[in-house]
Formats: structure tokens, C-alpha cells, sequence
């Protein structure tokens, strides 16, 4: 029997549309959460979490989707925590305070304490309540001790990604972002060693307990078991909500100081992995063991110049099939169909025409 | 080609029509999150719209329900000026007096406030904090805390609570509006004498030369003519300026003066701090640690005479213009500061054979 044109056409919108449709279930995965308590009264007991590691590591993407839980709320980065803590690490070099006629201890406490007190005002209340506070700054892991100190219920997020894909993302952005030299990666790759060494060791010491790390190549690739694993490790419910933060974000969410404003708005983002492979130069490819050691450190290969991260999962492969099918059916409803739809008006018009 | 479509009748064609907006349709409903959601968050729209209202509607709320300790209300004394200019005297007597208690230099408030001022003075910067949702009065609580927290818990408690760091009154304008009912004690000094005792203790301050008269005197009447416009613009309610030179040579009636401002009852206390060092933290590093240990004295007004350069003697009224200002004389190179009391004259009687 032949199909005729109509038929055709109803056959193409509904292969190129309802089959999408059909792949959502796998996309939906609920969860219940109930209620949970929160005590005001020991306001240094608070279990914030704190979000960190080097720029372009992914901080901005994870705080967004924590930020799509309900029960969290993070918020754009904030300057003043780091210039505060780093205050505090300048006058405990202070000889006059260390050497207080009366009582010596007394005074490393009141400052932990006006410090705690201070960060915990600005966090609480530079946005709407919520049950669980979290804030993003990428160096604030550098003082993810002291942080555990004055906040012992605290977690701590340490993002990880490979040097090389965060240098190219520097460079090639040209972001004249503190001291990175947007002229060399050599210089930049070693910033970036020397300061995830600091991050990684205070990280490790506070244990798997407090200190969690997130390889932002897994929270792309895996993102359902790396954000279970991670909500385990927070001690909340897990929400589906988080994998799908594109929908839950807006500009008004970003301030200007978070270069990565654009990229989370788009769904998981793939191409970061792997935009890298070649464009680092030669001379530093060849030195890359001397570099940065922390490479193999963390788990990347620094002798692999186009390394595997790893398989995508169920979640994103369905999202990649969606996309395109989604990029078919536009090109269907949007090229196709207005052709056919052209010829056979001019068909008819020529049908009502005068003989 | 092989279309056979001169048989598509008008209704086919509308069915058809309809079919692709139908189809246009689903896939914007898609793309906007499908109806199965939570009832929080219907279409990518929706959500959208609540948000920007949840931005709305969310100010500062200073009733919010963040219990702190510490209340802005505390009328916390401030006390400051240049350094060399009779602060920690000024601490070390109020500290005599049973409620009161200041304790040292905390060092660390000074700081904070010099790091908020370069937070907000870059328009840049504010607006980056604005937009992070650190609005000025978030900003403030943070401040107050902080400063609070130092304050009341770097010493024992005290019915009224007392700060003394020299550079703190470079904010006073900014403190007077974080803390409304504070009062700030100005304690002001011969710039000459200052410079000297900068200079011949060899006392760092950050951006002077201490190996130079000219500039020491030139940075310290900018820093005075800061202090002391900030002062004057908080009023005579909240701030009053103490010349060193009269609280040495006339305690009775300066503290008695001072503790009418303060609204404290006068105690005797006061006079005889040296008495009460048990009560009186010290410390062993503030340069003033040995002086405030001896009872009042009147070595520290003369003692700089005659070690000014020539060269900046002459230039005196230009380099300082303050000076008079304050009440003091450019041109005369060794004041008359005034009298000294009944109870300066018995002291200095009492001690001249224990003479430093």
C-alpha cells in the first residue's frame, strides 16, 4: 500500500518527536525528602558546606547544582570570606598579640570566634534562607583547616580537574584571573600545582569524613553516581533536581565575578573535557612530569596527551540521544515541512488559477 | 517529483497545519521542563518568574531570624587618635574604674576596617558584592559582629565595655553608624611631642619615615585633619576630643569632664591607676607598657623640646598646619601647656625623690 504524502509526513513528526518522548522515564529519577531540623542556637555547629579548589575547576558548576536542591542554598562567590581569613593568617604573624602579658590562649579563641562570626553573617544572610548553607570560593580550600576548626560539623568540596584542561581554559579565555600569566602555560600549569598541593594535603589530613574529592571529569561523564556519592557524603537526600540545574538557574543567580556564568546555563557541558588535546605547546608537554607531579598525583596521566576520562553515563548518553533527536525534529518542523508545505500551496494556487 | 498532491484537499491541509504547530509546540514543552514535575516547579517559565520574585521580594531583613549574642545597641566606648598621644593612658585610667574595662589594643579591629574600606571604595568591588547579594547592611552585621565578638570577649565582662585602638578613629563616622549609641574619646597631642616620641622610640607606623621629622609631622597632620573632621562630624554628643597635655595637668577636672560625656559616675579610681595594675591588662610588647605603670607625670610635655630640626622648626606652620588648629602654636618652640592641679602639684611633690 502506498503511504501517501500526509502520511508520510505524520510518520516523520511522530519518529522525529514522540520518540523522545518516550526516553524521558530514564531521565526522571525521584526522590521523597522530609523535613529537616535545623538549631539555630550553636551557630559554630552549623553544618555549612564549603565549596572550593582552583579556578576552572568546576566550583561554579557544583555549587549550581547544589544550588538546584531545594534544601540548599550556596549563592554567587563572595570576595570578602578569603580577605578575612587571610586577615587572620596575617595576625597570628603578629608578635604583639602572640605575646599578651595575661592569658596567651585567650586570644587565638576570640578571633577564631569573630572570624566564625563574621563569615557566618555574611553567609547566612547574602541570600534567601534555606536549611543547608554552602558557599563557593575557589581558595577558600587553602584554609579548609582553619575552616574545620571553626566550624567543626562543616563539609568541604575540593573540585579537581586535570592542570591541562584548566590551563587551556585560562589561556584560551584570555581571564586575567589573580596571578595566572595568560601568556605561558608553563608558568600557569605550576601556579596551578603549587596551589592544589596546598589544597589536596589540608584536604587528605581532614579525612574522608569532612573532606570530599569531586574529579570534575566524573561529575560530567557520571553525574548521577558522582552527586549520589556526594549527597551521601553531605548527609542529605539526593534530588534529581541537581541534574537538571540549566532549568533551575537565572542570570539574576550569577554575579559578574563568576567567569563561568555562560557555561552553566547550558545542560552538562561536555566539550570542557576534552578542548585541551593539542593545544598545549611542545616544550611543556615534554617537562610535563616536572611541571606539574600533581598530575599523577590526583589520578591524570601526565604522559597521555589525549587521555580517556572515562565512559558517559546511562544519564548523559540519554541526554546526547535527546539532543539530537531534538536537533532532528527542528530540522524537520523548520526546513523540511515549510518546503513541503510551499510546493503545495503553489500546487493548489495553480489549482484556483484561471485556466 | 513523484508528490502526488493535487489530490490535498483544504481540511487536509489545515489537519496538516495543525499537526506541525502541535509538534512545535510539544517540543517547547519539552525543552521547558515536561509536566510531570514537582508542583514547585512547573515549566522552565514559571520557575523563572519565581525566582526573580524570591530575588524580589528578599532583602536585608535585620529582625531575621539569626539570633547573635552581641547587640549594636552597646554603648561601647572608643578610644583613639594618633599613636603617641596618651591613648593607652586614657585606657589604663578608665580601665582603673571598676565597670569599665577596655583591655590591650586588639590590633585586629583597625585591620578589618581598613579591608572594608578598600571592599566598598572600589566601585567595582561594591557592585561585584552587591550583586553576590552582600549588600552594605549584610556587610555591616558582619562587621559589627566581628568587632563585638573582639570587644567583649578579649577580657574579663564588664559593665561597660571599652575599645582602645589608636587608628580606629579614622572611622568613627562609619563605627558611629554601627554602633548608635557609641561614644568615641579623641585623644589629642602636641604633633611635635608625637613626632618625637615616635621617632625616639623608634615606633613603626605604616607609611612613616621615622628617620624624619618633616615626614613624620607632615603624616601626622593628615592623619589628624581625617580623625579630627570625622570627629567633628559626629558631634559633640558622641565624640570628645582630650588634649593629653590638660589630662596630665589637670586629671581632676579632665576625667570628671570625660565621665560626664561617657555618662558614667566619676570614680577615684581614675586618678591612681598605678594602684590597680592587678585589675589593668597589660602588654609586653605596646610601647606604653613601662610609662603606664608610674603614676601621672609631666616629663612627656617637655621632653621634645629643643630635638625638633631647625630646618622643620621654621616650616612649622606650613608642614602642620593642624597645630594651630588644635590649639596649639607653630612658632613657639616651647609652650606653656598650662598649670598643673592640686593633685599634680602634691604628686610631684610626693615623687620628686623617685624622679624617672
Amino acid at each position: 500500500m502506498r503511504t501517501s504524502p500526509a502520511g508520510r509526513l505524520l510518520l516523520t513528526c511522530i519518529c522525529s518527536f514522540v520518540f523522545p518522548l518516550f526516553l524521558l522515564p530514564i531521565l526522571e529519577y525521584n526522590s521523597e525528602h522530609d523535613e529537616m531540623k535545623f538549631d539555630f542556637h550553636d551557630r559554630r555547629n552549623m553544618e555549612l558546606i564549603f565549596i572550593g579548589g582552583m579556578h576552572r575547576s568546576g566550583t561554579t558548576l557544583m555549587r549550581t547544582m547544589l544550588d538546584a536542591h531545594d534544601d540548599i542554598r550556596c549563592g554567587p562567590e563572595i570576595a570578602v570570606i578569603t580577605d578575612v581569613l587571610f586577615l587572620r593568617e596575617e595576625i597570628s604573624n603578629d608578635p604583639v598579640i602572640a605575646s599578651y602579658l595575661s592569658n596567651i590562649d585567650v586570644y587565638p579563641e576570640i578571633t577564631d570566634n569573630a572570624v566564625a562570626q563574621f563569615i557566618l553573617e555574611v553567609i547566612i544572610r547574602h541570600g534567601p534562607p534555606a536549611i543547608r548553607y554552602c558557599n563557593k570560593d575557589p581558595f577558600q580550600m587553602k584554609y579548609s583547616k582553619y575552616l574545620h576548626n571553626l566550624f567543626p560539623n562543616a563539609k568541604f568540596v575540593l573540585m579537581i580537574r586535570d592542570g591541562r584542561a584548566m590551563t587551556h581554559s585560562i589561556i584560551s579565555r584570555k581571564l586575567k584571573i589573580w596571578k595566572y600569566n595568560i601568556d605561558s602555560y608553563r608558568e600557569t600549569l605550576s601556579i596551578w600545582n603549587e596551589n592544589i598541593e596546598i589544597m589536596y594535603k589540608q584536604c587528605i589530613e581532614l579525612g574522608d569524613k569532612t573532606c570530599l574529592l569531586v574529579h570534575y571529569e566524573q561529575l560530567i561523564l557520571q553525574p548521577v553516581s558522582t552527586t549520589k556519592k556526594l549527597f551521601k557524603f553531605m548527609g542529605i537526600p539526593w534530588s534529581s533536581a541537581v541534574l537538571h540545574h540549566e532549568k533551575y538557574t537565572n542570570e539574576s543567580d550569577f554575579s559578574t565575578a563568576e567567569v563561568s556564568t555562560d557555561q552553566v546555563s547550558k545542560p552538562l557541558y561536555l566539550a570542557g573535557l576534552t578542548q585541551w588535546f593539542g593545544n598545549i605547546p611542545e616544550d611543556v608537554e615534554k617537562d610535563m612530569m616536572k611541571i606539574a607531579p600533581m598530575l599523577s598525583v590526583l589520578g591524570y596521566n601526565p604522559e597521555d596527551k589525549t587521555p580517556n576520562y572515562g565512559e558517559p553515563d546511562e544519564f548523559v548518553k540519554a541526554k546526547v540521544i535527546v539532543f539530537l533527536f531534538l536537533l532532528f525534529s527542528l530540522y524537520i518542523h523548520f526546513c523540511i515541512i515549510p518546503i513541503f508545505l510551499v510546493s503545495i500551496l503553489k500546487k493548489s494556487s495553480s489549482f484556483f488559477s484561471p485556466v | 517529483m513523484g508528490l502526488r498532491t493535487t489530490g490535498f484537499s483544504g481540511v487536509r491541509k489545515i489537519w496538516f497545519l495543525a499537526l506541525w504547530i502541535f509538534t512545535i509546540y510539544l517540543t517547547y514543552l519539552y525543552t521547558s521542563g515536561h509536566p510531570k514535575d514537582t508542583d514547585s516547579s512547573s515549566s522552565f517559565i514559571n520557575r523563572d518568574i519565581m525566582m526573580v520574585k524570591n530575588a524580589q521580594e528578599y532583602h536585608y531583613n535585620p529582625d531575621q531570624k539569626t539570633p547573635h549574642a552581641n547587640s549594636r545597641e552597646l554603648p561601647v566606648i572608643f578610644i583613639g587618635g594618633m599613636p603617641r598621644s596618651g591613648t593607652t593612658l586614657m585606657r589604663t585610667m578608665l580601665d582603673a574604674h571598676d565597670d569599665i574595662r577596655c583591655g590591650q589594643e586588639t590590633r585586629v579591629i583597625p585591620r578589618l576596617l581598613f579591608m572594608r574600606n578598600n571592599w566598598i571604595r572600589s566601585s567595582k568591588e561594591k557592585k561585584r558584592l552587591e550583586e553576590a547579594g552582600v549588600l552594605p547592611g549584610v556587610l555591616d552585621e558582619a562587621v559589627s559582629q566581628f568587632i563585638l565578638e573582639i570587644i567583649l570577649n578579649h577580657g574579663e565582662p564588664a559593665k561597660h565595655y571599652c575599645n582602645k585602638d589608636p587608628f580606629t578613629l579614622k572611622a568613627t563616622t562609619y563605627l558611629h553608624e554601627l554602633f548608635p549609641n557609641a561614644k568615641f574619646l579623641l585623644m589629642l597631642r602636641d604633633g611635635r611631642a608625637t613626632a618625637h616620641s615616635i621617632i625616639s622610640r623608634k615606633v613603626t607606623i605604616a607609611g612613616f619615615d621615622i628617620t624624619s621629622y618633616r615626614d613624620v609631622l607632615t603624616k601626622w597632620n593628615k592623619a589628624m585633619e581625617l580623625i579630627n573632621g570625622q570627629c567633628q562630624q559626629v558631634g559633640t554628643k558622641y565624640c570628645l576630643p582630650v588634649h593629653y597635655e590638660k589630662l596630665v595637668l589637670q586629671p581632676l577636672s579632665e576625667t570628671k569632664r570625660i565621665f560626664k560625656f561617657l555618662n558614667i559616675p566619676w570614680s577615684e579610681n581614675v586618678m591612681h591607676h598605678e594602684k590597680h595594675m592587678s585589675d589593668i591588662q597589660l602588654s609586653k610588647l605596646e610601647k606604653s607598657t613601662d610609662q603606664v605603670q608610674r603614676p601621672l607625670y609631666l616629663d612627656a610635655l617637655t621632653s621634645w623640646f629643643g630635638h625638633i630640626p631647625e630646618d622643620v622648626e621654621r616650616d612649622m606652620a606650613k608642614i602642620a598646619p593642624m597645630l594651630s588648629k588644635l590649639g596649639y602654636d607653630p612658632y613657639n618652640p616651647r609652650p606653656n601647656f598650662g598649670e598643673p592641679d592640686e593633685f599634680i602639684k602634691k604628686l610631684v611633690a610626693g615623687n620628686s625623690s623617685s624622679v624617672h
